[in-house]
């Protein structure tokens, strides 16, 4: 199989899966319909509506740990090349991926230590 | 054919699931269980909350459906036994995963209550505990198999599986793939007894269904990927190589589960603690133990 086919059968699965819960949908609508009456359609809120709105602004308080996930997340997308390739290189491989994960992980501890590691 | 054979196993799979999870809860076994409950809930009311993200409320759950789906889709079941057998296996796994993360956010803002607004934030703060250690361990996994294809992957495990020559790596994996999957301890976002349900909390009847499908699916697909990451995939005596994968599969789906039952629910800042301060440096570990091994042992 081709890459291109490879993939539009993972597209194919996808279209499929949306179709198939649209298919659960469909036979349910065909048992019965919602009766519509005041006070279902409210959020569960302790039975009354929300006294506050809830689509606000929220405090990322692990916003220390999220900065850091992004340098961690950035460094996987080298990793993964390079992992498939470790053996072939051999110890300058790991000699190159340790100065650079060793970097990181100075990283990770100087975050630690100034405090970046805990809910704000 | 293929496609319809590894459908039909993961359908199996998350029948299966659903028992073992419903038997870990109650103790009781009931395998008509998930058969009654799901026509309960396609029979049941399904309310739209009165001022929706009408979008994001009736995407998610289909989303959930589809990440779960095209996760398991590139992992094998057997030799040939594999819709996808896609270059680059082991990273699609990573980016279907992502999508569960999406999938709860959407259901979290999608319905304007404020319990599903709190599950669905708790669930992107525990994502970035877990996720360094979803791929992380994968990476050492693909450095001895030097390759991304998932049916390598199972194939590099002849000798030794990877549970004996990663075990950090398995350990750190299996931990994760519970968080992933919002198994307890790990249940932040639905949070039974605390949250209302959380972001469950405004779904019901056909979108619960779904919703709760995609769930069970979810758990299959990570319990899969644990089996050919770690437990060497179809391998074993004796059986046919899809049987195996498939009591290797729901040997560590009903682990998760006998796990998560006996142990209380972790809070987010202490699962990002943990997972930063110890698991982090315990992944960077094992990726250097196991380049020193593959470079060590051929």
């Amino acid at each position: 199989m081709s890459t291109l086919a490879q993939y539009a059968l993972l597209l194919g699965l996808a279209v499929g899966s949306a179709g198939a819960a649209l298919a659960l949908y469909g036979l349910a609508r065909a048992v019965g319909r919602e009766r519509r009456e005041p006070g279902k359609d409210v959020p569960a809120t302790a039975g009354r509506l929300s006294p506050k709105p809830v689509w606000v602004r929220y405090h990322a308080r692990y916003y220390g740990y999220a900065l850091l996930f992004l340098a961690f997340d950035m460094e996987m997308a080298f990793m993964y090349p390079w992992a498939v390739v470790y053996r072939h290189e051999g110890l300058v491989a790991l000699l190159d991926m340790g100065v650079f994960l060793a970097i990181l992980f100075l990283g990770l501890l100087y975050g630690w230590s100034r405090g970046a590691l805990r809910r704000q | 054919m293929t496609t319809v054979a590894v459908l039909a196993a993961l359908l199996a799979g998350a029948y299966a699931v659903a028992v073992l999870e419903a038997w870990a809860r109650t103790g009781r076994m009931r395998p008509g269980g998930p058969l009654f409950a799901a026509a309960a809930l396609i029979g049941r009311e399904s309310f739209v909350p009165r001022k929706p993200d009408r979008l994001f409320f009736e995407a998610a759950p289909v989303l959930l459906l589809v990440a779960a789906v095209l996760a398991a889709a590139v992992l094998p079941w057997a030799p040939g036994l594999v819709i996808v057998d896609l270059a680059t296996g082991a990273l699609f796994v990573n980016a279907a995963f992502a999508y569960v993360l999406v999938a709860l956010i959407m259901a979290g803002w999608g319905p304007d209550g404020a319990y599903a607004m709190v599950g669905g934030w708790r669930f992107l703060g525990q994502l970035i505990g877990y996720s360094m250690l979803i791929v992380m361990p994968i990476t050492a996994v693909a450095m001895r198999a030097e390759s991304l294809v998932t049916t390598v992957i199972v194939d590099s495990q002849a000798g030794v599986w990877n549970i004996v020559y990663q075990p950090l790596g398995f350990v750190l994996f299996f931990i994760a793939a519970m968080a992933l999957a919002f198994l307890p301890p790990f249940d932040l976002p639905t949070a039974p007894g605390e949250l209302a349900g959380g972001v469950e909390a405004e779904y019901a009847g056909r979108r619960l269904a779904v919703l709760r499908l995609a769930r069970a699916l979810l758990v299959v697909a990570v319990a899969l990927a644990t089996t050919v990451f770690y437990l060497g995939g179809w391998r074993g005596p004796w059986l046919p190589p899809w049987a195996w994968t498939g009591l290797k599969t729901l040997a560590v789906a009903a682990a998760m589960f006998a796990l998560g039952g006996r142990l209380p629910r972790v809070r987010e800042a202490h699962f990002l603690a943990w997972c930063w301060k110890l698991g982090i440096p315990l992944a960077l570990l094992n990726i250097f133990v196991v380049g020193l091994l593959v470079l060590a042992v051929p």
